[in-house]
Formats: C-alpha cells, sequence, structure tokens
C-alpha cells in the first residue's frame, strides 16, 4: 500500500466577520489516494471551502487550521510562496463552476493554455503549441485548431469548460479538484463533459476530488462520497451504497428529489436537527 | 368548467425573432400548444431552446413576430391592458435577483395592488403570506433578511396577490437547493388545487416537470420536439431521440460500456 496522495486531518475554516464567526468547515478529516472521492452537501454546508482550504485558496478573512494537511508527504499548512508556486497549477489543479468567470476574456483559448503549461515545464513555444492542441482534441474538440484561436466569449459553456479542463490536465496533476464543473451546463452537455473528465482520470491514474451538490450525479460518478452539512461530514458512504444511506441527512436529501419512477406527492421535506451540528 | 373544454391560453404559430438580416437570430419558430383551465402545463429544455422565451412573449416581455393568443378565448392585444396583467403574473427564476433590494415584503406586495386599485390591502397582505407560509413577522423585512426559499415565497405572494388566473413559472426552483426546492414544489402543487390556479412550468428538469405538471412540450433549438402527457414520460414512451435522450441523461451518469442503457447509442 502506497501512501495517500493527500491527507486532512482536523481541517477548520473560520471566517472572522464583525458580525461574529462564521465556521465554515468544522475539523473534516480524509485520506485520498488516486481515487475518486465526491463531496456533496447543500449550499453552506462547506463544499467548496474545503476544496479551496486544499489549494490554499481560502479568501479573506478565511483563516484555515489543521492537525495535519499533507499532499504526497509536503506539508501544505506551512508551505512558502515558493512551494506553492511549484505544487499549485502543476501538481493539484481545481476547475469551477462557470468557464465564463475562470477563462481571461481578453486572451485566447490556447495562449492561455500555452501560458498554463510554459509556466510550470520548460517548453518552447512550438512544443507548447502542440501540447495545446493535443490537450484540446484529449477533451474531444472536433476542431482543435480553430478553437485554440478563439476567445471565451465565442465558445458555448460546455466548450468553454472542456478548454479549462484541457487547461488544468495540461501540466498531468496528480490531484484534480472540480468543483461544480457541469452545474452551470445542460444536461446532454454534462454527460458529455463527465465522461471526458471519467476517461481522462482513468488514464492518468490521478486522484479527483468531485465537488458538487447533486448527491445522484456524484453518486454515479465517484467511487466514495462524503456528504457534508454545516461544515461537517455527515456520513461516508461507498457510491454503491448510496440505497443504504444511514444518516437521515443524506437519507432526506435523496428523499426530497422529485423522481420520474415516483409520483407520490407531497415531497417529503428535509427536517434538520440541530443534534448534527453538536 | 374543469370539463376540459374550456382553453385558459391558446398559443398559435407563435414566432419571436431578434436582430435582422445576417443577425437574424429565431429564438422561436412558429410554435403551438394549447393550455386548459386548471392544468400545469411545462415547457421543457435546454438553454437557447426558447422555453424562456415563450413565457416572455406571452406576457409581452420579447417582441413576438408572428402567430397569435387567445386568453380565455380572447386575442392577446399589444401591449397587454390592465385586465391581461390581472389575471396572469409570472414569478422569476432568481430569488435573488427579482425583488427589489430596498424594498420591504410590504412595499413589494404593495405595489400591484396600487397599480391595480385593490381595497383591504392590509388584510390581503396577511393572507398572501399565510398562504405561502410565511408568517406576519416576515411582512417587514428586507430581501437580504430571508432566505432563497422566503425570497421565492415572496416572488409567488407577490404574483398571488392580483388572485390571477394563470401563473406563468420560469425556473421556479433552479437556484434553490434540493431541500428548498421540496418545499416550494410542494407549496405550488398545494396552490394550484386549493385556488384552481393554471400554470405554465418552465424548466430543464423533467423531474421537477413531472412533479408538477399533467401535459409537457419538449423544445429544442427553438422548435416544438413533442408534446406529451407526464404519464407517458413516466412510461418512458417518449416518441422522440431526443427526449429519450433527456430522460437518460436525468438518470445521472452511466459509464460507457455499463449496463445502463445510453441513449445515444441505442436511439
Amino acid at each position: 500500500m502506497t501512501a495517500p496522495l493527500l491527507e486532512l486531518d482536523g481541517l477548520h475554516v473560520d471566517f472572522h466577520l464583525r458580525s461574529g464567526t462564521v465556521h465554515a468547515v468544522r475539523g473534516l478529516s480524509f485520506t485520498l489516494g488516486r481515487e475518486r472521492l465526491g463531496i456533496v452537501g447543500e449550499s453552506g454546508s462547506g463544499k467548496s471551502q474545503t476544496g479551496r482550504a486544499i489549494l490554499g485558496l481560502t479568501p479573506p478573512p478565511g483563516h484555515v487550521t489543521a492537525k495535519k494537511m499533507t499532499f504526497d508527504g509536503i506539508d501544505l499548512l506551512n508551505a512558502n510562496k515558493e512551494t506553492w508556486r511549484k505544487l499549485r497549477g502543476r501538481r493539484l489543479t481545481m476547475v469551477m463552476q462557470d468557464p465564463k468567470y475562470s477563462l481571461n476574456p481578453i486572451m485566447t483559448i490556447g495562449d492561455q493554455i500555452m501560458e498554463t503549461f510554459r509556466s510550470h515545464v520548460k517548453a518552447s513555444r512550438s512544443e507548447a503549441r502542440d501540447k495545446a492542441i493535443e490537450m484540446l482534441e484529449a477533451v474531444q474538440i472536433r476542431d482543435p485548431g480553430r478553437v485554440f484561436s478563439l476567445y471565451p466569449h465565442e465558445v458555448s459553456g460546455g466548450m468553454g469548460q472542456r478548454a479549462m479542463i484541457a487547461m488544468m490536465l495540461v501540466t498531468d496533476p496528480d490531484l484534480f479538484i472540480a468543483d461544480e464543473i457541469t452545474s452551470a451546463l445542460d444536461v446532454t452537455v454534462q454527460m458529455e463533459v463527465l465522461h471526458i473528465l471519467d476517461e481522462l482520470v482513468a488514464e492518468r491514474g490521478m486522484g479527483l476530488i468531485f465537488i458538487s451538490h447533486d448527491l445522484k450525479l456524484v453518486s454515479s460518478f465517484c467511487d466514495r462520497v462524503l456528504v457534508m452539512y454545516g461544515g461537517r461530514v455527515m456520513e461516508e458512504l461507498s457510491a454503491s451504497q448510496l440505497g443504504n444511506a444511514q444518516h437521515p441527512y443524506t437519507q432526506g436529501l435523496l428523499k426530497c428529489l422529485p423522481t420520474l419512477d415516483n409520483a407520490s406527492r407531497p415531497l417529503p421535506v428535509l427536517t434538520r436537527d440541530p443534534e448534527w451540528l453538536a | 368548467m374543469s370539463d376540459g373544454i374550456l382553453k385558459m391560453l391558446e398559443v398559435d404559430n407563435l414566432a419571436v425573432t431578434y436582430g435582422s438580416g445576417r443577425l437574424i437570430n429565431h429564438a422561436v419558430k412558429k410554435v403551438s400548444f394549447q393550455v386548459e383551465q386548471g392544468e400545469a402545463y411545462g415547457l421543457v429544455g435546454e438553454s437557447g431552446s426558447g422555453k424562456s422565451t415563450i413565457l416572455r412573449a406571452i406576457c409581452g416581455l420579447a417582441p413576438v413576430s408572428g402567430g397569435t393568443m387567445r386568453l380565455n378565448g380572447a386575442p392577446v392585444t399589444s401591449p397587454r391592458d390592465q385586465n391581461f396583467h390581472r389575471s396572469v403574473q409570472m414569478v422569476f427564476q432568481d430569488p435573488y435577483g427579482s425583488l427589489h433590494p430596498r424594498h420591504t415584503v410590504d412595499r413589494v406586495l404593495s405595489e400591484p395592488m396600487a397599480i391595480h386599485g385593490l381595497d383591504s390591502r392590509n388584510d390581503r397582505i396577511v393572507q398572501a403570506l399565510a398562504e405561502v407560509g410565511l408568517g406576519p413577522t416576515f411582512r417587514f423585512r428586507f430581501p437580504h433578511q430571508l432566505s432563497g426559499g422566503q425570497r421565492q415565497r415572496v416572488a409567488i405572494a407577490r404574483a398571488l396577490i392580483l388572485e390571477p388566473k394563470l401563473l406563468l413559472l420560469d425556473e421556479p426552483t433552479s437556484a434553490l437547493d434540493a431541500s428548498v426546492q421540496a418545499e416550494i414544489l410542494n407549496l405550488l402543487d398545494d396552490l394550484r388545487r386549493k385556488r384552481g390556479l393554471t400554470y405554465i412550468l418552465v424548466s430543464h428538469d423533467l423531474a421537477v416537470v413531472s412533479y408538477l405538471c399533467n401535459r409537457l412540450l419538449v423544445m429544442r433549438n427553438g422548435d416544438a420536439i413533442e408534446e406529451l402527457t407526464t404519464d407517458r414520460l413516466r412510461e418512458g414512451s417518449a416518441s422522440s431521440d431526443y427526449t429519450r435522450t433527456l430522460l437518460s441523461a436525468s438518470h445521472g451518469f452511466a459509464r460507457r460500456g455499463s449496463h445502463v442503457p445510453n441513449a445515444r447509442a441505442t436511439g
């Protein structure tokens, strides 16, 4: 058994505001190997702040504390700027929800991928160009040469999200964090993007953290699922065991969704128990 | 009334076009459908399918370039008259964007009544809040003091306070968490039964549409693909490939080559 890729022990993310302290993440612990881990929760559950904390991207006035947070044996809690520069964007990468906001609007897609590649790997412009085209092909963009020279506003949401994935995989990362990457996309496009991600993750054998509010989607895509509520993990499940979820929150989340198979009404409404956060 | 003969809304060959010449965009291309009184009708499709544009065209927010509409048998005039807005009201997708940030709930609910000259406003406000499950304590709050679900309840109360017959719902739950979505769907379902309302619901989510609606129209790129009943959708007996693709996508991710059939491979 090899050492885990990522080890988190007792992660806390707190925001000290004038109106008081908001505990976004309260004591989260998990270890991740080269597998697909899903993190599910509703808004305010701390799932996105977990992803940001791993990458050291907690926005001010957020404060991250943990007993342990290591990536491949490297201590992330005390990492200096130079260590972060070597890790972030190269070995640890992240794609967020909406490509409209994460792509640079005044740079062509190809130039952005080349820039990412060349800031981490020593390569000539033409090598970087070839690599960028190769990555655009890998995310199944049919005409990579044309898309290479397009600006972000000239492509659709699904295409933009594929370009983001291409950019974040160009350095062959070890850990890829996907934060709601398909929520802004149409269902049929969602499936295409997921198929591409699924194949690339399997091919490259990297670790994936897939953050989403959609419990069913996550469990159909990942090996293991953490269900979060109020900054805590309510339950950890292997994805195939979703039907046997024990925690009332997980069960409530599953039941409150309308389904095509079940026409019963009214929909069961989730009742939150303050005990869960005690 | 409920024998299904009376039509609440008849839309015939509706077309909506934006721009002209080389930049012309046919957002809705000759779409026809009829909604009976007391029925809940769904418009389903992906982004750019024209489903929201149809709703906006009905209440006069989009430029209609062809076709006719009849409300309760009478032709819809352009611009819409006060009577039209009294009987047709809309609830928008984003409760964060559709309420004025500096108006209290009281003011939000008073404005439509002032426009339409309704009396006993005080009682109506209290009653409207109660109907959407908000207590009188919410009356003098600002939107930022409400959660997303509470805001959407206020938006529904604002639409209902004029006692309309037809409610146009544009993705009313897609900005909400799953557990809050369930509460709002229950509320909408309940209100329709109690008050005999007619709904036209726009959504990208087949499960949401099948929960609230009796019949639905599947749209793509401005065209109507097929109209079917919710029961037939549940049985999976959709006739077009596109509807089947949407159906299989709504069942979650299926790894290629796994046992769950992929609509594009089988269709």
